[in-house]
């Protein structure tokens, strides 16, 4: 008699071992999510930073600005339900909707002259300073009503709004917003476990229709091997961008994940010093652009997974020109025009770069595309705050490779002291009319301008966009694939 | 056959140094492929025909860039080695030629001040103020091997000193210099062979340790500790391209240290009685 219950109590034990290991997942199912992202904000105010995980957790979830972008990247309501300008351009009015911060006191128009005139204060830290220079005054005829008058026309005024800069802070509150950030966005902050992970709960009271999920985890993982482990484990439902490029393979062939593959605003370049020699001769740039293949960089880098680029500017954007096929690999041309520039054996140079794996691979193989022709260039590794103080502050170096993250960032190009030292009226000129362009066609013939322009000086060597692997487990639908700006906004997001 | 050959620890030791001396000395005459050269459309290919333990990320064979890698590691065991002994002897020897005074103290405390820091953290330390790069790395393990010889040597002269003989030769007129060259220094040469090859696989596990970390041999020139830290990312992908290396150093280290197990009881007077 003994031995049949015997034998029924393995099985017995195993099936509640299993229901028991299955649970968590089960629980989670519907309404909870655990969403894993590389780095860590070191603060949660988004006006007071540049690092771009302050707004990935916070942007469209805690915090809202008037308007925000949407996932394709045009510009939608958020605080504002509508707006209008002046003939003229230069007088903007918000209609502001009902809406409360998450301390229970209502949005009003007090509260956006305060956050933009706090954002533009000499003691300001925000990123994006220039959203906010164009103001002239803002006047607050209603309390739901805002009227912001410009200094002069700027096409992208309402791009600048949208950003995660420009968010709508209480004046009662904004005093904690790094650390216990009060928003008006659908989820609330609730604690945050430095160094691993953040919680948000819903945020019953807001004013968009009810999200799907109730409580969202962020947990930060900046291995590239622990985000792959996480996933296959299950500790994570999804990453928003995989550090592993080379693990794309396996997870693709993983049925429980669904892996997507989308881009960054990040334009991944070698940057020249322009202004030291022999990269202040524009034959010895042009030669070096015909010795690097950047769809072969793109492949040894990322794996393939980047799209290339042959300007500074993204192919997210309307104004977009594929450049790729100027200045096409020719390495019997590149070697002639060194040695019209007067080095026929070529010469020595350095090549510094920043600790991302991405600028590491691709500085390797810059380095010995270079080699093709003669430009022999040495590999000097630094830390993030030696490349920012030697490479992008005091300018001392020669090559370097970076992505710049930003949107819409070519006004780099019109900065004088900008670190890669270039210098053009005719693109400071174009840049200036997509700032007063009274058509969308007017302002995009501007941005092409540019486009060509930098692509014709060959500034810098464009190698690819940085591309967003999305990874996410089967049945969690909402995700961006793209980051038109880095943002998860969560109410979006639905278990299927 | 001789007795040497017998002695199990310097038999496999010795023949492993000569597997990997074979491999360094080869690839100064020839490799599969050019070590640098990438291919990067064939990367990440498992060993075949063609590339014998495969294609690394860029496409490069692993294959030539082991055997390269062996004369870069033997290079660093070499002269960090090399640089320690040196200095190290001959400041031991010094010191214990001024037992008790004031230079003797000097000497060996300063060497005990720079004994005392762990000296990988330390080269860290050295190569972030100078730069990272070979040079710097294997002068910075030099450095970190002259403490340790210094003190042997002392100890070893001290021993050597109190010996009649040295007195008689003292008596006799030689000069201290001349005792020095002509009795000591091969008196305690044996000594400090066995401590070589021990130092020899600290070096080469210190040199990739630190290219491990970025700071020691620089691209495109092949480290083992490089190539280990590079195939860290394709760890699920690729494992070769962890298990070739790690495998050199494995075998390298080991090579030395049964060399110097193998060294210190044949040079032992005692074992020899036996």
């Amino acid at each position: 008699m003994m031995k049949p219950i015997r034998q029924l109590a393995g099985p017995a034990c195993l099936a509640l071992g299993l229901a028991l290991a299955t649970l968590p997942a089960a629980a989670q199912a519907r309404d909870a999510l655990t969403l894993c992202q590389t780095l860590e904000p070191p603060i949660l105010d988004p006006s007071g930073g540049a690092a771009a995980a302050i707004r990935e957790v916070t942007y469209g979830n805690i915090f809202e600005g008037l308007v925000a972008y949407d996932r394709d990247g045009k510009v939608v309501p958020a605080l504002a339900r509508e707006w209008s300008t002046s003939a003229d351009g230069l007088v903007w009015q918000f209609r502001l909707r009902p809406a409360q911060f998450h301390d229970g006191s209502a949005v009003t128009a007090a509260d956006v002259k305060f956050s933009f005139e706090r954002a533009v204060a000499p003691d300001s830290k925000n990123a994006q300073k220039w959203i906010f220079e164009p103001i002239a005054s803002i006047a607050t005829p209603a309390p739901d009503l805002v009227e912001i008058t410009l200094k002069s026309f700027t096409a992208d005024f309402l791009e600048g709004l949208a950003m995660g800069d420009a968010t709508i802070f209480s004046a009662a509150s904004v005093g904690k917003a790094a650390t216990e950030p009060v928003g008006t966005g659908p989820y609330r902050f609730m604690r945050w476990q430095r160094g691993d992970r953040l919680l948000l709960e819903r945020n019953d009271s807001w004013w968009g229709p009810k999200p799907a999920l109730k409580s969202v985890t962020f947990r930060f993982i900046s291995d590239p091997q622990a985000q792959v482990s996480a996933l296959l484990a299950g500790d994570c439902d999804a990453h928003t961008n995989l550090g592993a490029h080379e693990a794309v393979a396996q997870l693709r062939a993983d049925p429980r994940l669904a892996v997507t593959i989308g881009r960054t605003e990040g334009e991944t370049i070698v940057a020249i010093n322009n202004a030291k020699a022999p990269f202040s001769d524009l034959r010895v740039r042009q030669a070096m652009a015909m010795a690097v293949d950047r769809r072969l960089v793109n492949e040894g880098a990322v794996s393939g997974l980047g799209t290339p680029i042959g300007s500074h500017f993204s192919p997210n954007h309307p104004a977009y020109l594929d450049l790729t096929a100027e200045r096409l690999v020719d390495l019997a041309r590149a070697r002639a025009l060194l040695a019209a520039a007067g080095y026929p054996n070529g010469f020595a140079t350095t090549l510094r770069l920043p600790p991302p794996a991405y600028a590491r691979r691709s500085g390797e193989i810059v380095a010995a595309m270079l080699g093709q022709i003669g430009i022999r260039a040495t590999i000097e590794p630094l830390e993030w705050p030696q490349w920012l103080e030697r490479v992008f502050r005091n300018k001392d170096f020669d090559m370097t490779i970076v992505a710049h993250v930003e949107p819409l960032d070519v006004n780099i190009y019109t900065r004088d002291s900008y670190y890669f030292g270039y210098q053009s009226p005719l693109v400071k000129e174009a840049y200036a009319r997509t700032k007063t362009a009274r058509s969308e066609a007017e302002r995009r013939e501007a941005f092409r301008t540019i486009q060509r322009q930098i692509t014709e000086d060959q500034v810098n060597l464009f190698l690819f966009m940085l591309p967003k692997i999305t990874v996410a487990r089967k049945g969690l639908a909402g995700l961006w694939p793209n980051w038109p700006v880095p943002a998860n906004p969560l109410a979006e997001l639905r278990w299927e | 056959m001789n007795p040497a050959w017998r002695h199990p620890s310097f038999g496999v030791g010795a023949l492993l140094m000569a597997l990997v001396l074979g491999a360094a000395l080869l690839s100064l005459v020839w490799t599969p492929h050019d070590p640098t050269a990438m291919r990067i459309m064939a990367r990440l290919r498992p060993p075949s025909a063609e590339h014998w333990l495969g294609t690394d990320q860029f496409g490069r064979d692993i294959a030539s860039m082991v055997l390269v890698g062996a004369r870069n590691a033997l290079l660093v065991g070499l002269v960090a080695v090399g640089i320690g002994l040196v200095f190290g002897v001959a400041l031991g020897m010094l010191a214990a030629l001024y037992r008790g005074r004031l230079l003797d103290e000097a000497v060996m405390r300063s060497l005990d001040f720079v004994f005392a820091f762990p000296a990988v953290l330390t080269a860290i330390l050295i190569l972030t103020w100078f730069g990272p790069g070979l040079v710097n790395a294997v002068v910075a393990i030099g450095i970190f091997n002259i403490p340790v010889f210094a003190r042997q040597a002392r100890a070893a002269t001290l021993q050597v000193l109190a010996q009649d003989y040295i007195r008689a030769a003292r008596l006799a007129g030689l000069s201290r210099a001349a005792v020095m060259r002509r009795h000591i220094l091969p008196n305690i040469t044996g000594l400090m062979i066995v401590q070589g090859s021990t130092q020899f696989a600290f070096a080469i596990l210190a040199e990739a340790s630190l290219s491990y970390l970025g700071i020691g041999t620089q691209p495109p020139n092949p480290s083992w500790g490089r190539m280990l830290n590079d195939a860290q990312t394709y760890l699920a992908a690729a494992p070769h391209l962890a298990l070739v290396p790690g495998f050199a150093i494995a075998i390298t280290v080991l090579a030395f240290n049964l060399l110097g197990d193998g060294l210190r009881d044949l040079l032992d007077p005692r074992m020899k009685e036996r």
